[in-house]
């Protein structure tokens, strides 16, 4: 039984790897924060199914196979995955993880060793910038926390707040960030009246709120809205501890105005990487993802599509699916000089390509210009209540 | 003396430290059941616990479909029957064949369990947050102001009253239960000494049934109370309960049903009540610790004394 | 032909994983099988051993403290040590409690221990965790370790660089593989050693009837501790075997209790209990499951999606993974009730008396 298994997965994972372009994408499905990731997941779908549709990848048009894996957010699981992408499958280049422990582990572990290129849709601390020794195999589609904890701390003070409480989850994504602002926002002159780290996953966050709110009017917080953030929000907003609040990605989702109300947010203001949304790239994402049903600004989803549609760019630009050499042609294909190509414009660039020419490729998150160690610089935004929605405005 | 202190303590740390013990309190009731008359440590509990309020919430979801908006607590009706047949069946086919085997054996499909029955309500209904009831809760105006009349002030949501009334209608209902029924009697003589409780003709079966009934009713009321409380369902809600709720079975004694209750009260304000600035003005514990207080108690427990506070088995 | 080196890199992946899990079955045996103890806390023994080894080895860093660059089997050696001693605290205080008393507590420990690491964040860098761990072989290609001792005797950090450059990018995985199956084979050894030894033998005792051991004089609390003890160090071994594999560890996600503790009881009860070569076989073989169903999970569902392509898969897909760890649960406890022994059930050694009985006395052979 085990045998005729083993035989048939053989069979059926060789025939993938004959006519297709493969490119794995381990994605963080279980684990802590699957709600998260599943739009990401369709938006990373999303490109290819452009891609496919639009011609697919080379001149014969042969189909570009999004081989899915569970990172589980997990360094082991993110390892057996990525080993099995790229040994079985054999996949051209890596597409994910999300979460940034499970990025260093499989990068150190697996694919930099194996020399294949990862492109991260979301791994944000700032320890993957100078993660690599030589090698450039490793990019990432969103800023580092380094960039977006800065900027936080700048509008915070930029809002008169002089003094402010902080309380992040304690995961790796929320420590990194946190820190990095508590860093730049005593570096601005602001004081931090209490910095607390809350476990994610409670159900009451009644006593850290208490604690905290007696500090400061002004709370920073960092936190996952589905690990707990909508909660602590929630426990805040019931008891009245603070009048204004900040944070980063994590928190800026629809979800949080459906479960507790537009009209309880009006103070409330949320950076994320962004989306300069007057930009004509990100007016094509949302094109294309409200066509396609996904939440167009929901974290890091246009990080997603952005990095799974250059992967192929550059392995079209590479003429073949082989692994040595991607790294010059994802930047060649993501910075100037060239033709811009904005999201879903895949037939265009295609023909640029195949004429010998260069493309730019300005993405729904940000022109994804990638500097020497494969970081791209932050666009943030900072999004406020409007008319029961999220508006969001781009910070220079 | 209502001043500022007064008002944080009991209304941000004494009053959700109650409920969080009442939700413990109704969890390990139905552990210190299975404990004392099954005798062994049921890991399912905390997923049971979980699969009753996302039933609770299918009906709630189903009855929504056909134009009727149910109250949660009446929604629990169905679903506490759904659970009492899901831990029926759990013991039909996987704990009754280590009746009389080794505890270890049963304990270890119990954990079996666990994992089977998270990851069944995660290929279910998928690892989304689902919740009851959208928006904050506002506080009860009746009793804000009826206490503001007095020169109090107590801020307690309609949702945390309805927890308080319903584990205090439960633990009547419970003792009522023990005390003047046929079968609670049964079953208290079944958790003291099983061979007499056998010698003078108790059916034994009978009273498994009926533990697993009353422990799951227990357990379906703790889960939709939780989700009542923090407005939000997922799936690891149920591993995070369950050691505080060990925990809280063994602080009461096992077997011993007031025990867990009292057990489970004194574990939900311990942790609410560890991250107050007694002393000056950082919290005494840090908040990331909140969740090694059930713990750390169940620990010096278990080794200064494991027949509890009420004095139940202690092997 | 590079399918067929990636199916073997894959083939020694198994192997070295499997190996690991092997080590830590070992240790879990030596708890369960010899004596009898519950011990549901292998994440936390595993979680100081990775630890202890992580701080030691990588080099200095302004994340966490430690980072001492020391060499990497003295790495491994404290990391066994480590977690031997916080057996040895643990066990004094809890050997005495009944079965799942025991598990009950093993779990909570661990889950405070893993509370410590992520809390304690200036020594461990809290949830962020520890990265560029080095790897036992891998390492040598490492700048910082051919620049300096030893290695620096026997070339200039160029020539070792360009002697790198020349090895296939995989070669340090057989040896890799190699080091954890010869680490695993010695324990095995040495585990075969003491249980049919008079230790062993005595454990067995003390574990099917500990009054009468006790009547017998034996100090059934001493015993208890060394096996805790024993068990828990080899433990941590295989802590630091893992936190070389990752190559970067943090508190949360990677010492998951679902998947660690429960994949090796798991592992141990397949496999069967009691029995060394059962312990090894049940890593191997529940690991290889695990890991390979994954593969034969996303390509039924591709199949599907290609049969009927109407149909959207991606939920499917999403939840396949949740669907993979109902079935280990469920073949556990298939095992459970069918095959209570597991696959290679305990063999109890032999009494010596056996060997001296006198051929022809009684007929009997032994």
């Amino acid at each position: 039984m085990k045998t005729t298994l083993i035989a048939t997965t053989a069979a059926l994972l060789a025939t993938g790897a004959m006519a297709d372009v493969n490119i794995g994408n381990p994605m963080g499905m279980t684990g802590p924060i699957p709600d998260l990731v599943a739009p990401m997941a369709e938006a990373v779908d999303l490109a290819a199914k452009n891609i496919n549709d639009q011609g697919g990848m080379f001149a014969d048009g042969q189909t570009l196979n999004v081989i899915r894996a569970d990172s589980a957010c997990d360094p082991a699981a993110a390892i057996d995955a990525v080993t099995k992408l790229i040994n079985v499958n054999g996949v051209s280049a890596i597409v994910g993880p999300v979460c940034s422990g499970a990025a260093i582990a499989q990068a150190e572990s697996v694919s930099i060793p194996a020399g294949v290129l990862t492109v991260s849709v979301s791994a944000s601390s700032p320890a993957i910038t100078t993660m690599e020794d030589g090698t450039d195999l490793v990019f990432r589609t969103t800023a580092s926390d380094a960039y977006q904890g800065v900027a936080l701390a700048e509008l915070a003070m930029a809002n008169g707040f002089t003094d402010i409480a902080v309380s992040y989850a304690n995961d790796d994504y929320n420590a990194a960030i946190s820190e990095v602002f508590v860093q730049a926002y005593e570096g601005m002159g602001g004081t931090i009246t209490a910095n607390e780290a809350h476990e994610p996953n409670k159900a009451s966050y009644r006593s850290e709120v208490a604690t905290l709110g007696s500090t400061s009017e002004n709370l920073a917080l960092f936190s996952y809205y589905g690990s707990g953030g909508i909660t602590l929000m929630r426990n805040a907003l019931e008891t009245g501890a603070f009048t204004n609040f900040i944070g980063a990605d994590g928190m800026l989702s629809d979800e949080l105005i459906e479960q507790i109300g537009a009209e309880n947010l009006s103070t409330a203001t949320f950076t994320t990487a962004a989306s300069d949304s007057s930009t004509p790239s990100y007016a094509a994402w949302k094109a294309i993802a409200d066509g396609a049903g996904v939440p167009a600004s929901d974290p890091f989803v246009p990080n997603s599509y952005d990095a799974m549609f250059m992967m192929a760019l550059a392995i079209e630009s590479a003429g073949s699916d082989g692994r040595e050499g991607l790294s010059e042609h994802l930047r060649a294909i993501s910075s100037a000089p060239g033709e811009v190509i904005y999201p879903g414009q895949w037939a265009e660039a295609k023909a640029i390509l195949a004429a010998g020419g260069d493309i730019n490729y300005e993405g729904g998150a940000g022109n994804q210009d990638f500097d020497e160690n494969g970081d791209v610089a932050g666009n943030f935004s900072k999004s406020v209540i409007v008319d029961g929605a999220w508006a969001a405005e781009l910070i220079q | 003396m209502w001043d500022a202190f007064g008002f944080e303590f009991v209304n941000f740390y004494l009053i959700p430290g109650l409920v969080l013990g009442c939700i413990y309190a109704l969890g390990a009731i139905g552990i210190t059941l299975t404990f004392g008359i099954l005798r062994f440590a049921n890991f399912a509990h905390g997923e049971i616990m979980m699969s009753g309020a996302y039933l609770t919430w299918t009906v709630m979801a189903i009855a929504g479909y056909a134009g009727m908006t149910l109250h949660p607590l009446v929604a629990m009706v169905p679903a506490a029957l759904l659970v009492i047949l899901l831990f029926l069946g759990t013991d039909k086919f996987f704990y009754k064949p280590f009746r009389n085997a080794d505890t270890i054996k049963v304990v270890m499909a119990s954990f079996g369990m666990m994992l089977i029955i998270r990851s069944a309500v995660q290929v279910i209904w998928g690892p989304n947050q689902l919740t009851f009831v959208r928006g904050i809760a506002k506080p009860n105006s009746v009793l804000s102001d009826l206490s503001n009349d007095i020169g109090l002030m107590l801020i307690i949501p309609n949702k945390h009253l309805f927890i308080f009334t319903g584990t205090i209608i439960i633990v009547i209902a419970l003792s009522y239960l023990l005390n003047r029924t046929r079968i609670g009697k049964a079953m208290r003589a079944v958790s003291d000494s099983p061979d007499l409780a056998h010698v003078t003709g108790i059916d034994v079966d009978k009273v498994i049934r009926a533990t697993w009934i009353v422990g799951g009713i227990c357990a379906t009321a703790a889960g939709v109370f939780l989700v009542m409380d923090v407005q939000m369902l997922e799936t690891t809600m149920g591993f995070r309960m369950l050691l505080p709720m060990f925990a809280a079975a063994i602080l009461g004694g096992i077997g011993k049903p007031y025990g867990a209750v009292f057990g489970g009260l004194v574990i939900g304000l311990a942790e609410e009540l560890s991250a107050y600035p007694w002393i000056g003005d950082a919290p005494l514990l840090s908040p990331g610790y909140k969740t090694g207080v059930a713990f750390a108690i169940m620990v010096v427990m278990l080794i200064v004394r494991p027949q509890g506070l009420f004095k139940g088995r202690s092997f | 032909m590079e399918a067929y080196v990636g199916y073997f890199l894959y083939f020694l992946s198994l192997l070295t994983v499997g190996g690991i899990y092997a080590i830590f079955a070992l240790g879990l045996n030596v708890n369960w099988g010899f004596a009898g103890l519950f011990n549901v806390g292998i994440v936390g023994f595993a979680a100081v051993g990775a630890y202890t080894y992580a701080l030691l080895t990588t080099a200095s860093s302004t994340y966490h403290m430690g980072g001492f660059g020391l060499p990497l089997p003295l790495g491994m050696f404290a990391g066994m040590m480590a977690s031997a001693v916080i057996a040895g605290l643990i066990g004094l205080i809890c050997i005495r409690l009944r079965a799942d008393y025991l598990a009950i507590a093993t779990i909570g420990i661990a889950e405070i221990i893993k509370l410590i690491l992520k809390n304690e964040s200036a020594v461990t860098n809290g949830p962020r965790g520890i990265n560029k761990i080095p790897r036992a072989w891998e390492h040598f290609s490492e700048e910082r370790f051919y620049s300096s001792w030893p290695m620096s005797w026997f070339g200039t950090p160029e020539r070792w660089d360009a002697f790198f450059d020349h090895l296939p990018h995989w070669y340090w995985q057989p040896l890799f593989a190699g080091t954890v199956l010869l680490v695993m084979y010695v324990i095995y050894r040495m585990l075969e050693r003491a249980r049919t030894s008079p230790w062993g033998r005595m454990m067995t005792a003390i574990r099917e009837n500990e009054s009468a051991a006790r009547a017998a004089g034996k100090n059934v609390t001493r015993r208890r501790i060394e096996a805790f003890v024993i068990g828990a160090a080899i433990m941590g071994l295989a802590g630091a075997f893992f936190a070389q594999h990752l190559r970067l560890i943090e508190p949360t996600n990677t010492f998951d209790p679902a998947k660690v503790t429960f994949l090796v009881w798991v592992m141990l009860i397949v496999g069967g209990s009691g029995n060394n070569r059962g312990a090894m076989l049940g890593a191997f073989l529940i690991w290889t499951i695990w890991s390979a169903s994954e593969l034969v999970i996303t390509g039924s569902i591709d199949l599907i999606s290609n049969i009927f392509s109407s149909i959207d898969t991606s939920l499917l897909v999403s939840r396949a993974g949740f669907l993979r760890m109902m079935l280990i649960g469920i073949l556990m406890q298939v095992i459970l009730q069918r095959y209570p022994g597991g696959i290679l059930p305990e063999v109890r050694p032999a009494s010596p008396k056996a060997y001296q009985k006198i051929a022809g006395t009684t007929g009997e052979t032994k």
